[in-house]
C-alpha cells in the first residue's frame, strides 16, 4: 500500500550554518562563567591598575588626585631606587634559580636511585617546600640572627669565624643571604619535578648505551639532559616568573634592607602602595612587571614551541 | 524527723553564684574574667579601631570596651583591632572609602596625615569644657594641636631617655653617670659595657623604622641643630652633621654597637638589652615594664639623654593618641568613650600596664610613676623635650620611613657620608612640606 501524503514524515529543512551556530553558541555558553571570573579577577584589575598608573593618585593627599598621562612613567624612569630594585630582582631571580636548579638536579639524581628508606627521604626533601613561605623567612631569620643565631654559633665553635657575621644587616651579605633562603625552600620543587622526568625515561635507552660501551658522563649528556629538557624548561621558566613576583620572604627577613640591598621591584611596589599610600606610582610600578614578564613568556613561549617541534 | 540543714538547689546556686562575684571583685580589676553585658535596649554600636602590638593590650584593651558598655546604657563598643604594621594603612583606606571607624587610637605623627584628608574631627569646642583638660600637660595638647586645632586626645605620652644596666655596670666597675652626663661619658661607658668575648656590646641603636632617624635628630639637636628654621628645612646644616657623625660612629668606628644595628627595629633593641647582648639603648618608657620581666627590676634603671657639646639635649616627645572621624557614624559615642579613657582608672590601668606615662598631671604625680626607678629617666627628661619636630608637616609622616631611613641605613653601613645624606634627607622633607 502506497503511503499516504498524510503519514509521510518530512523532515523541516535545517540549514548547516545555524545548527554550527547553535553549537557555536552553546559551547561560549560553557565558557562564560570562566570568562566572567578570570575577567573579574584578572583582566579588570590589570585595565584598573594600568588606569591608576595614569593618575597622581596618593591616598593621604585626596586634593591633589589628578590625570598626569605618563607622568609616573618618567617619574619611574628617574627613579634611582627603581633601577636598583631592577638589577636586585636580576640578581635574586637568576641567583636563587639557577642554584635552586641545580641543587634540585642534584637531589633528584640521588632520590632516582634504589636505596633503603628511599621513600622517606624523598617525603623529607619535600618539607621546605610544603612550609610557609612566612614561617621559612621568620626561622631563617632567627638562624641568621648574629648575637644569638644559630649559624653564628656553629661557625664560631668550629673557628670558621672570628667574629659574628651580621647576615642580614651587611649590604654585602644580606642578598646572598635571602637567595640561600629561597635556595633553602625551592630545591625540593625542582627535585620533584625532574625526579618525574627521570622516572619517565624508558630504561632500555640507558640498557642500550650500556652494551654500547658509553661511560656515565655520556649517558648523562647524551640521554639524560635531553630527555630532561622539556620539563627543565618548563620548571625553570615557572619559577623564574614566581620569583621575580615573590616578595614574602625578603619583605619578613629584611623589609628590603639593609639600604635597599635587598629591594626587589616587587618589595618596592608594596612599599609604594603601604607605606606611602601611593597608589598611582605602585600601580606603574605593577605595570611594568607586568610588561617585564609578557616579555619573558613570549621568549619562554617561542622557546618551548622550539622545544617541541624537537621532540 | 531529720532535722539536719540541707541547701536547696536555688540556695546552693545562690551561693556559687555569691562566691564567684567575691573572687571575681579580688583580682586586679583588669584580670577580671570578660563576662559580656547584655546589649541595652537601643544602644548604639561605636566602633574603635586600635592597633595591637601585643597580646596584653588586646585583653586590656577588650576589658577597657565591656567596662564602658557595663557603665552606661547608650552605647555600646566594639573594638576592631588591626596589626600595628597595619594600622595606619587600613585608617586611610578606611577614609579613603568614607567609612572610618567612629575613633581610633593612632600615634600623634598620624593625625597630621587625616587631618590632611579632612577626616578628623575637630576636638576644640568639647575639649574646652572636658572636665580634665586643664589637669592635661601642655605639652601634651600640643602633640595633638594641628593649625590651632586639638584634635585628638593625648591617651598617653611619652618621650625618650637611656635604659642602662645597673647589675652590669657594678660588675664592670663603671660609675653610674650624673643626671647631667656628656656625650663623652656616654661613650666611654658604651666602650666599657663592650665585652666582645661576651658578646655583649655597649650600645643597642636603632636601625630600622621611623625612631631610628628621630634617636639621631635628638643627638642632632644636642649639637645645636634644628629641623626646621624659620619655615626652611635645616636638617643639613653643620651642627647636624656633625652630631650625626658622632652618633653614627659609635657603630661605623667606636664598634660599641652590635653588627645587627642596620636591620634592628623596635624589637631588636627591647629583645637585645633583654637578652643581655646590650648595656645602653635609647626608647620611651613603653618597654620598661617588659625590662622588669627580662632583667629584673633591681638590674636596670632610665637616665635623661646626654648633654651635647652645645650644652643642650632633647627629648622627643609625643603621644598614642584617641582620634574621633568627622565621617564617624556615630561621634557623639566616640567623644563618650574617648572621654571616659581620659578619665582616672581607665588612663591610671592604661598607662601602668604598659609602662606608658599619663598625659594628666594629677595621674603622672603618683607614685607608681613618680617614685619607679623605671620612668626616673623619663620623668626627669620633661624639662627639656619638645614635641618631635617630624610633626610640623604631614607629608613627612609615611617618607620618614619609606624614603628616609633607607638613606639612614646607607649612612650606617658608610655608603653615605652623614654629609650625603642629610642633603638627601633633607631634599625628601623639603618635597613633602605639605
Amino acid at each position: 500500500m502506497a503511503p499516504s501524503d498524510a503519514t509521510v514524515a518530512v523532515a523541516l529543512p535545517r540549514s548547516f550554518s545555524s545548527r554550527r551556530a547553535r553549537e557555536l553558541m552553546t559551547g561560549y555558553l560553557y565558557l562564560v562563567p570562566v570568562a566572567i571570573a578570570l575577567g573579574g579577577t584578572i583582566v579588570v584589575p590589570i585595565l584598573k591598575a594600568m588606569h591608576m598608573s595614569l593618575f597622581n593618585y596618593v591616598l593621604i593627599k585626596p586634593q591633589e588626585y589628578g590625570f598626569v598621562g605618563l607622568g609616573n612613567y618618567t617619574r619611574l624612569l628617574r627613579d634611582e631606587t627603581f633601577w636598583l630594585t631592577l638589577w636586585n630582582s636580576f640578581v635574586w631571580v637568576f641567583g636563587s634559580v639557577s642554584l635552586q636548579f641545580l641543587g634540585g638536579f642534584a637531589a633528584a639524581l640521588l632520590l632516582h636511585q634504589s636505596f633503603r628508606g628511599r621513600a622517606f627521604v624523598r617525603t623529607v626533601t619535600l618539607l621546605p617546600w610544603i612550609v610557609p613561605g612566612v614561617v621559612v623567612a621568620l626561622v631563617w631569620e632567627w638562624l641568621y640572627q648574629p648575637n644569638y643565631g644559630v649559624i653564628n654559633d656553629v661557625l664560631l665553635r668550629a673557628g670558621v669565624l672570628r667574629d659574628r657575621v651580621a647576615w642580614l644587616s651587611d649590604p654585602g651579605l644580606a642578598m646572598p643571604a635571602v637567595i640561600a633562603t629561597n635556595v633553602w625552600r625551592g630545591v625540593p620543587f625542582f627535585a620533584i619535578m625532574l625526579l618525574a622526568g627521570l622516572q619517565a625515561i624508558p630504561e632500555d635507552l640507558y640498557e642500550a648505551a650500556r652494551v654500547d660501551g658509553a661511560p656515565v658522563t655520556r649517558r648523562f649528556w647524551h640521554i639524560t639532559l635531553p630527555l630532561l629538557r622539556p620539563i627543565i624548561i618548563v620548571a625553570t621558566a615557572t619559577r623564574v616568573i614566581w620569583t621575580f613576583n615573590y616578595a614574602d620572604l625578603i619583605f619578613v627577613m629584611t623589609g628590603g634592607g639593609p639600604a635597599n640591598a635587598t629591594q626587589i621591584t616587587s618589595t618596592y611596589t608594596l612599599l609604594m602602595a603601604y607605606a606611602n599610600l601611593d597608589f598611582g606610582y605602585a600601580a606603574t610600578l605593577s605595570v611594568v612587571l607586568l610588561v617585564i614578564m609578557l616579555v619573558f613568556t613570549v621568549l619562554y613561549l617561542r622557546v618551548t614551541r622550539g622545544i617541541e617541534s624537537v621532540t | 524527723m531529720d532535722d539536719r540543714w540541707a541547701p536547696s538547689r536555688r540556695q546552693l546556686l545562690q551561693t556559687m553564684a555569691a562566691a564567684g562575684v567575691v573572687a571575681a571583685a579580688d583580682l586586679a580589676w583588669w584580670e577580671e574574667p570578660l563576662v559580656r553585658p547584655g546589649r541595652a535596649w537601643g544602644a548604639q554600636p561605636v566602633r574603635f579601631q586600635f592597633s595591637v602590638p601585643e597580646p596584653k593590650r588586646t585583653a586590656l584593651v577588650e576589658s577597657l570596651a565591656q567596662r564602658f558598655n557595663q557603665a552606661q546604657k547608650d552605647f555600646e563598643v566594639k573594638v576592631e583591632f588591626v596589626p600595628q604594621a597595619q594600622a595606619r594603612q587600613k585608617l586611610v583606606t578606611s577614609i579613603a572609602a568614607n567609612n572610618p571607624p567612629d575613633c581610633c587610637q593612632v600615634w600623634d605623627n598620624w593625625v597630621g596625615e587625616f587631618e590632611g584628608m579632612g577626616a578628623v574631627e575637630d576636638l576644640t569646642p568639647r575639649v574646652r569644657d572636658w572636665k580634665h583638660g586643664k589637669d592635661v600637660t601642655p605639652i601634651a595638647w600640643q602633640t595633638v594641636t594641628v593649625k590651632g586645632k586639638i584634635l585628638s586626645f593625648p591617651w598617653v605620652v611619652t618621650n625618650d631617655g637611656v635604659y642602662w644596666r645597673t647589675d652590669r655596670a657594678r660588675e664592670y666597675g663603671i660609675t653610674p653617670p650624673r643626671e647631667d652626663w656628656t656625650w663623652d661619658e656616654f661613650r666611654a661607658a658604651a666602650r666599657a659595657f663592650t665585652k666582645l668575648d661576651k658578646n655583649q656590646y655597649g650600645f643597642g641603636m636603632r636601625g630600622q623604622g621611623t625612631w631610628a632617624i628621630l634617636y639621631a635628630t635628638e643627638f642632632m639637636y644636642a649639637n645645636g641643630a634644628q629641623v626646621l628654621k624659620d619655615g626652611k628645612v635645616a636638617v643639613n646644616s653643620k651642627e647636624a652633621v656633625e652630631g650625626l657623625e658622632w652618633y653614627l660612629d659609635l657603630f661605623r668606628k667606636d664598634k660599641v654597637c652590635p653588627p645587627s644595628v642596620p636591620t634592628d627595629g623596635w624589637r631588636g633593641i627591647v629583645e637585645g638589652f633583654g637578652r643581655g647582648v646590650t648595656n645602653m639603648y635609647i626608647h620611651n618608657s613603653g618597654s620598661s615594664e617588659e625590662q622588669k620581666d627580662f632583667v629584673g627590676a633591681q638590674n636596670f634603671a632610665t637616665l635623661p639623654l646626654p648633654i651635647g657639646p652645645a650644652k643642650k639635649r632633647t627629648s622627643f616627645y609625643f603621644s598614642e593618641t584617641l582620634t574621633a572621624f568627622r565621617n564617624g557614624k556615630n561621634r557623639e559615642g566616640a567623644w563618650r568613650f574617648m572621654a571616659w579613657l581620659m578619665d582616672d582608672e581607665p588612663n591610671f590601668m592604661y598607662c601602668k600596664t604598659l609602662g606608658l606615662l599619663p598625659a594628666r598631671k594629677t595621674l603622672a604625680d603618683r607614685p607608681e610613676f613618680a617614685k619607679d626607678p623605671a620612668y626616673a629617666g623619663f620623668i626627669r627628661s620633661f624639662p627639656f623635650s619638645i614635641v618631635s619636630p617630624y610633626l610640623a608637616h604631614a607629608g613627612w609622616g609615611g617618607k620618614l620611613d619609606s624614603e628616609g631611613v633607607p638613606l639612614f641605613q646607607q649612612a650606617l653601613v658608610g655608603k653615605l657620608t652623614a654629609r650625603e645624606f642629610l642633603d638627601k634627607f633633607a631634599d625628601v622633607l623639603a618635597k613633602n612640606m605639605t
